[in-house]
């Protein structure tokens, strides 16, 4: 019972940093029709970018995530105004070609600046922990999930509530209707494309402070935002935080009572159902 | 999108392929040893050892004349691919080597599965291939003539630390069992396994995990559940990393734990900080003065050559690539001839003493060597158990991580 119990804290403390993971891909995926290939890249820079100002500045980890998001909301809005804007009505697998290409080139670039070598980003209360009936909660998760679930709650209310929020909303839905209406796509694409990669790089912070760092983490990571986004669908973040927690909770049980081998068996195993029983996503609009 | 899924996919494979570069082959020289190892990817971290030691070994015997084959002196080269830590690819690259480039002798990737796969290579084409970088008995147990290893047998990593826990006070009674699904680290849990019980420790934990796995929590809310006094972790370093680092935050501190990769290298000991203290391993060379060698004087003066050349610390799968060229050079020398047959016949028949230790191939190909238990103490590296008994004195039991 006790065990039970910490494998649902283990789990939703998981599910809520991959949750953090995948909404940028969701977004950018939701509204540009873009599945961006280099996501999991993102996350690695954002990574590397907290990690040099907490070992070279000695700036927290947590105050540098904002910075770290600042950074990669510029590099994926230039990237996005000049680069993924060339194909960005191109067929969908040339959007996948450049994506992946980007991938590549982010992730040797980051070998050839950051060499292969393991980082941690390790503040001294990186074990910090307390109880709480019977299950043992590991203090940076706690905030990391904290940070993930506010994340989304500020872009669903963005989404939901101000102007640009329905301008992205618009051009998601109609993009006619939208450039109707005097929405320039031009530059509500950059701007989602940024605020994607603004997302990742916070995944990235935190992602470094729990787990560790090398420039190859991305590829891991962009398969399962990808799963993460497929399970919750593109209509709302929140469908994305509850792909993310059904993801860590899968991962979680698997590992406690069926085997640790097997959880990327049972992971792939529901993302394959939910395209079979529901391809829009559990919490997709159906069509 | 599902139509473009297949292409996608086949672009995706082909990508890598077309992306892949050489380096450096030197013209002069006579004898061209080929590999294919990870210099990106995944395994680029352990990868450069391999080629970074391979160069290094070769260098240093062309300064010293080269090597001597019937009666000439011969320069060696060697032509170097990186394999992006993708075996597949690895394998079409040893091929190539073979086929195209037309190399003299082949050296190994890093890591078991990869050696697992290229190894069918050289026995196909009867081209021998000496390694430094893959253990897993599975290596071994085929009957293939042209496979030489020089890191110990995986089923044994664990000898020398269930020797040095019996020896210690109070002795751990109950272990837990973690491993990577992987051939080498499949194979070191099949032979622990065997060594526990063996030793009548009373397994309470027996996991297989998936290879890259981040996440540990739940195996570990397992361990702290079922109190286990040793836990052993069979795996790679990234997944060791992760492991301790969750053990701190989860609050989980057995007396003892031991874990096959990482705390050799100086890398990792860095990433973990404080966190690495108190972390058994294992070692299968050790820079020590003792152990002589013809072309680098000894390990010691080894270790200090290397860090001063390439910047950082030496560890096994370095001295065991250096040892790989060295076993070649004299190989080569007792042939008389660059016949791969005949210079295999020789590699199976050699004995010398190097900078690694005593090279002496056994009937299957591989060497027996035996495995330092070591400690990290205030991040550093410190000997503990060998075949002798205790070298150095163990921090234990591991206090919890609130009393460090």
């Amino acid at each position: 019972m006790d065990l039970l119990w910490q494998g649902l804290v283990n789990g939703i403390l998981l599910g809520g940093l991959y949750s953090l993971m995948a909404l940028g891909l969701a977004l950018v995926w939701g509204v540009l029709n873009i599945v961006n290939l280099a996501h999991g890249a993102f996350i690695m820079l954002g990574g590397y970018a907290c990690y040099y100002m907490f070992s070279g500045l000695g700036i927290d980890p947590f105050v540098a995530l904002p910075v770290t998001m600042a950074a990669l909301f510029v590099f994926g809005y230039l990237l996005q105004r000049h680069l993924i804007n060339l194909v960005i009505r191109a067929p969908m697998f040339n959007t996948l070609l450049l994506t992946f290409g980007l991938d590549v080139v982010l992730t040797y670039s980051a070998q050839i600046a950051f060499s292969a070598d393991f980082r941690t980003i390790n503040p001294s209360y990186a074990g910090a922990h307390f109880t709480l009936l019977g299950a043992t909660i590991p203090l940076v998760r706690l905030i990391a999930f904290a940070i993930a679930i506010a994340l989304t709650l500020v872009l669903w209310v963005f989404l939901a509530r101000t102007r640009l929020g329905r301008a992205i909303r618009a051009t998601a839905q109609n993009l006619v209707a939208a450039r109707l209406y005097g929405v320039e796509p031009r530059s509500i694409y950059a701007l989602t494309f940024g605020v994607g990669a603004a997302l990742a790089g916070g995944a990235g912070a935190l992602y470094g402070v729990v787990s560790q760092l090398n420039p190859y983490i991305g590829v891991s990571l962009t398969a399962k935002s990808f799963v993460i986004a497929i399970i919750g669908g593109l209509e709302s973040p929140l469908g994305v935080i509850a792909g993310g927690l059904i993801l860590g909770l899968v991962e979680s049980m698997t590992s406690l009572y069926i085997g640790a081998t097997y959880t990327d068996v049972a992971s792939f195993g529901i993302l394959v159902l939910v395209l079979i029983v529901r391809p829009t996503g559990l919490f997709g609009r159906t069509t | 999108m599902n139509r473009y899924l297949p292409r996608l996919s086949l672009a995706a494979a082909l990508l890598p392929a077309c992306a892949a570069f050489s380096f450096a082959t030197p013209a002069a020289a006579t004898i061209t040893l080929g590999a294919s190892v990870q210099m990106s990817g995944g395994l680029a971290n352990t990868g450069r050892y391999y080629k970074d030691g391979y160069e290094f070994a070769i260098d240093q015997i062309n300064k010293a004349g080269g090597v001597k084959v019937g009666g000439k002196q011969e320069q060696l080269a060697l032509k170097i691919l990186d394999n992006q830590s993708d075996n597949n690819l690895s394998v079409r690259q040893y091929t190539q080597l073979v086929t195209s480039d037309k190399i003299n002798l082949l050296l190994g990737p890093f890591a078991s599965d990869a050696v697992l796969a290229t190894s069918s290579v050289a026995e196909k084409y009867e081209v021998p291939m000496i390694q430094g970088g893959g253990a897993s008995d599975q290596i071994f147990s085929r009957g293939y003539k042209y496979i030489f290893g020089t890191l110990p047998v995986a089923s044994k990593y664990f000898e020398s630390t269930i020797d040095a826990m019996e020896h210690l006070t109070p002795a751990p009674k109950t272990a837990a069992l973690l491993f990577a699904d992987d051939a080498f680290d499949v194979a070191v849990a099949d032979g622990t396994r065997k060594l526990l019980q063996k030793a009548g420790l009373k397994v309470v934990l027996d996991e297989r995990y998936s290879s890259n796995a981040s996440d540990f929590s739940s195996l570990l809310s397992r361990i702290k559940s079922d109190q286990p006094d040793a836990v052993l972790v069979s795996g790679h370093e990234t997944e060791v990393l992760n492991f301790i680092r969750q053990a701190k935050s989860l609050g989980v501190a057995p007396h003892f734990y031991s874990f096959t990769v990482g705390v050799p290298s100086a890398d990792f000991r860095k990433a973990l900080g404080k966190d690495a203290d108190y972390a058994f391993g294992m070692t299968s060379w050790l820079p020590s003065a003792s152990e002589k060698d013809r072309w680098f004087g000894d390990a010691e003066q080894f270790a200090k050559a290397w860090h001063a050349r390439f910047g950082y610390e030496p560890d096994y799968h370095a001295a065991s690539a250096v040892a790989d060229v060295e076993a070649y050079a004299k190989a080569l020398e007792a042939a008389g001839s660059t016949d791969p047959k005949k210079v295999r016949d020789a590699i199976a028949h050699l004995d010398f003493a190097s900078l690694y230790g005593r090279i002496h191939f056994d009937a299957v190909g591989q060497i027996a060597l035996p495995q330092t238990v070591i400690q990290v103490q205030d991040g550093k590296v410190v000997a503990i158990y060998g075949q002798t008994g205790f070298i150095g004195k163990a921090q234990y039991p591991m206090p919890a991580w609130g009393k460090r």
